[in-house]
């Protein structure tokens, strides 16, 4: 969000008084002809004394950030240039060297290896300008959505419901339902939760409260989208509808608001947690399903049959995904 | 269960009011008895943090009694192009501190004493603790709280810094890794490594795959343990290992890379800090 | 989960402890509340304390509900049921988090989701709800332990092969297979525990009841 600030431009008004006092004494045609050079008076006055802009920065691994203005930069010495962490304001990176590219852009040079994922902040002496260099929205999202899908699975890395993980993985056409209709119950009531936990119970401290309002919340949420869905789309009430009532105390749907409001995350942070850890759960289930069809029909031996075969299975979905672990678009 | 799935019969007004009040009733019975148990058990909650952070920096310093510990809390002004500095002694509630302010370039903005429990400026964001141990007006040594981007998500650590800026200990307070694997640069032979380094080594400080000498893994895990000749054999080895990188935790080089990263960030920072801090805490003990 | 809701002389204590630990215990018997029983189970000082953890609340939960049973309106017990979990959840989470601090820090989320075990609203249900209250105090104490004793036995097992030590005093040196310290040995331990009860079973019984486990998921 923040990326998407520009920097204050200075932009001075033309003479809004001539202009409007014109429009007011003649006919409609005038009005407008003097309201469009008026406009244009002001757009060239501010092309004229137009400072340099900041229109991008990024970090390009492992130790160069480039810079895109809107007009060449006179000053390009190191010292012209502050590059800090976030964490550390105080302490400045080295810019060892600043080079011109093409299309008014500069590549600065840093002392130590940056990474596209923390925040930095950027200061230029001349012109005077700033900038908070940090992974653009999008990318924190699908960054949090994949690895609370995959680095962090629901089932596989955090072991959370497993009873209905094993209960509903036994056919294919149940844990795609299951799956679905847990990612939409995972996703109101994290945003639900999220909204009460930040506005009501962090603003009068009543932080110990969290449990007992969280699963009301889930009750809320469980019992309106029944009734919404039984109102609106009795089709699909009819295929979900028996998930939805097994749903209102599991620990996933719990663990959601839970973890948001343990890590103090903000609304897209929490909006892309849940939908991707109700992703991850119903990635989990579909494979899952699809290994148990199969063990159906091969010989296992009795003391392993049913559920320790199906834990057996879990263990090398589990060793599989730990592959995941490590990932990072942004190294 | 099946109980539910039968279609129940149709309920009068006073029985829904009668249900509705008793759920009223019941949750604010609740929530009742949960602020209770909140007030009777945050107390100690707040103590058993401080006592554990106290015994973590003596232990790591290997203080005695008679040193006394200053926590300092530094804090970034946005808007005014500053840091602030705020020392008080350790767990001390109410004790007057003491408030330094720099501009980001490192110039003195202002000091101040404060009483105890005077609130902050608004709009200051926390960056993070250092706690400087004391023994006659001296520091004694220093304990920084660091963190760096490991393999899942931040690893939170303290350093404990001699007064010559040499490392005294190290632990890993908070982190996320794999158990057996990324977990174990928690461990005391995987930290020992830093022990004794000074601080322009640790600013060179690299991280190798090669595998550790058995002599020195041994030498690490008997000083951590305390058991006698335990710092003699580490003494004894320390000159051949000292200009030689960290050695990594086997199947965990980004972890053991990231502390390694956090360790050297840390020292480096905490240095020019100090540097700027010192002059102004004279006043506390 | 027949045993005890025959009707006939009520059954005693100890009938009652043991039914929880072995015949019905709620991990290897019932499949319930299998979350806990991998994720905290590295090391059994985890899995002490979320046993410990789980029992009070069961018991607890247990006693209130025989207690106020009279006032609930049959239409709200399952939420009531739910309130009295989470009020005696959080109670017990917030005390652990003051008197065991570095314990907590390791089981913390899954002391909170304490609120979301099957095993325990389900008991709450077909037993608290209908028993006098000795009975079902004897119950949840049965049920809580058969819980504590899973989780120690996960750990053990766990904490032994991954990390060659026993509650905290190794006993082999360096990891005789890591493999079970990591999240997939936890599915493993679980396979292989499960698969000994039913064997013990086959062998003790004669009766071929294997996968017994595999049918009784309660929600």
């Amino acid at each position: 969000m923040a990326s998407r600030l520009r920097p204050w431009m200075p932009c001075r008004p033309g003479r809004p008084g001539a202009a409007t006092r014109a429009a007011r004494t003649a006919p409609a045609a005038l009005s407008l002809a003097v309201l469009l050079a008026a406009a244009l008076a002001v757009l060239a006055a501010a092309g004229v004394q137009a400072d340099t802009r900041l229109l991008s920065a990024r970090v390009v691994t492992p130790d160069r950030l480039a810079l895109r203005f809107s007009a060449p930069l006179e000053r390009t010495d190191p010292a012209n240039f502050r590059f800090t962490t976030a964490q550390a304001p105080d302490v400045p990176i080295a810019v060892t060297a600043v080079r011109r590219a093409a299309g008014d852009r500069v590549v600065l040079t840093l002392g130590q290896k940056l990474s596209g994922s923390e925040h930095y902040r950027l200061e230029i002496a001349d012109p005077p300008l700033s900038r908070d260099v940090r992974p653009s929205t999008w990318a924190l999202l699908i960054t949090v959505l994949l690895s609370s899908a995959l680095i962090n699975n629901f089932v596989f890395t955090r072991y959370l419901g497993l009873c209905i993980f094993f209960g509903v993985s036994k056919k294919r056409d149940t844990s795609l339902g299951m799956g679905a209709t847990f990612t939409m119950v995972m996703v109101f009531t994290g945003m639900v939760s999220w909204a009460i936990d930040s506005f009501v119970l962090r603003l009068l401290h009543l932080s110990f409260l969290q449990i007992l309002v969280f699963i009301g919340t889930v009750a809320f949420v469980v019992q309106f989208l029944d009734t919404m869905l039984r109102k609106t789309h009795p089709g699909l009430h009819k295929r979900f509808g028996i998930y939805l009532m097994l749903i209102t105390t599991n620990c996933i749907i719990l663990a959601v608001p839970l973890l948001n409001a343990q890590g103090s995350a903000g609304p897209l942070e929490s909006f892309a947690l849940a939908l991707g850890s109700g992703g991850g759960f119903a990635l989990a289930l579909f494979l899952m399903s699809c290994a148990r069809e199969r063990t159906e029909l091969a010989r296992v031996p009795a003391p392993f049959q049913g559920l320790p075969i199906a834990f057996a299975l879990a263990g090398l979905f589990a060793l599989a995904f730990m592959g995941f672990s490590g990932l990072d678009f942004f190294r | 269960m099946s109980a539910a799935l039968r279609p129940l019969p149709k309920l009068g007004p006073a029985e829904i009011l009668r249900i509705v009040a008793s759920m009223t009733v019941a949750c604010l019975a609740g929530a009742a008895m949960l602020g209770a148990v909140f007030m009777a058990t945050d107390r100690y909650r707040a103590a058993a943090a401080l006592r554990g952070e106290r015994a973590a920096i003596r232990d790591m310093l290997a203080l005695d009694s008679t040193a006394t510990l200053v926590e300092v809390k530094q804090f970034l002004a946005p808007e005014r192009r500053q840091v602030v500095y705020r020392a008080a002694p350790l767990g001390a509630e109410g004790a007057p501190g003491h408030e330094v302010t720099f501009t980001l370039d490192g110039r003195p903005a202002g000091e101040r004493d404060v009483a105890g429990g005077t609130p902050l400026a608004a709009g200051l964001v926390p960056l993070g603790r250092m706690f400087v141990a004391k023994r006659a007006g001296v520091p004694a040594g220093f304990v920084v709280e660091g963190e760096s981007r490991g393999f899942k998500k931040r690893i939170r650590m303290f350093v404990a810094l001699r007064p010559d800026f040499s490392i005294a200990d190290m632990r890993v307070i908070e982190h996320e890794e794999d158990p057996g694997l990324g977990a174990e640069v928690a461990t005391p032979w995987f930290r020992g490594q830093f022990v004794d380094r000074s601080a322009d080594e640790v600013a060179k400080l690299d991280v190798t795959k090669d595998p550790m000498p058995e002599d020195w893994r041994a030498a690490l895990l008997a000083m951590a343990k305390r058991s006698p000749g335990g710092s003699a054999r580490h003494a004894a080895l320390l000159p051949r290992e000292r200009a030689k990188p960290i050695y990594a935790v086997t199947g965990a080089t980004i972890s053991s890379r990231a502390v390694t990263d956090g360790v050297r960030a840390t020292v480096d920072h905490f240095r020019r800090r100090w540097a700027l801090l010192e002059p102004h805490l004279g006043g506390l003990r | 989960m027949s045993t005890v809701l025959l009707p006939g002389p009520a059954p005693t204590a100890r009938q009652l402890i043991l039914n929880g630990i072995f015949a019905e215990n709620p991990v290897f018997r019932l499949a319930l509340s299998l979350c806990p029983a991998v994720a905290v189970t590295t090391t059994v000082a985890n899995g002490l304390l979320l046993g410990v953890a789980v029992l009070l609340v069961q018991v607890l939960s247990s006693v209130t509900v025989t207690l106020v049973r009279g006032f609930i309106h049959p239409r709200v017990r399952i939420p009531v049921y739910t309130i009295i979990i989470a009020v005696w959840v959080s109670a017990i989470d917030m005390t652990l988090a003051a008197f065991t601090p570095a314990l907590y820090a390791q089981v913390g989320l899954y002391v909170k989701l304490i609120v979301a075990f099957a095993i325990i609203i389900s008991r709450l249900e077909v037993f608290a709800s209908r028993q006098p209250l000795v009975p079902s105090f004897f119950d949840g104490l049965g049920m809580g332990l058969g819980f504590l004793f899973a989780l120690v036995v996960i750990g053990a097992m766990r904490e032994l092969l991954g990390a060659g030590s026993l509650a905290g005093i190794p006993l082999a040196p360096g990891k005789p297979l890591l493999f079970f310290a990591l999240p997939a040995g936890g599915f493993f331990s679980i396979a292989l525990l499960m698969a000994l009860f039913n064997w013990v079973e086959r062998r003790t019984t004669g009766k071929s009841s294997a996968g017994g486990a595999g049918g009784t998921h309660g929600v």
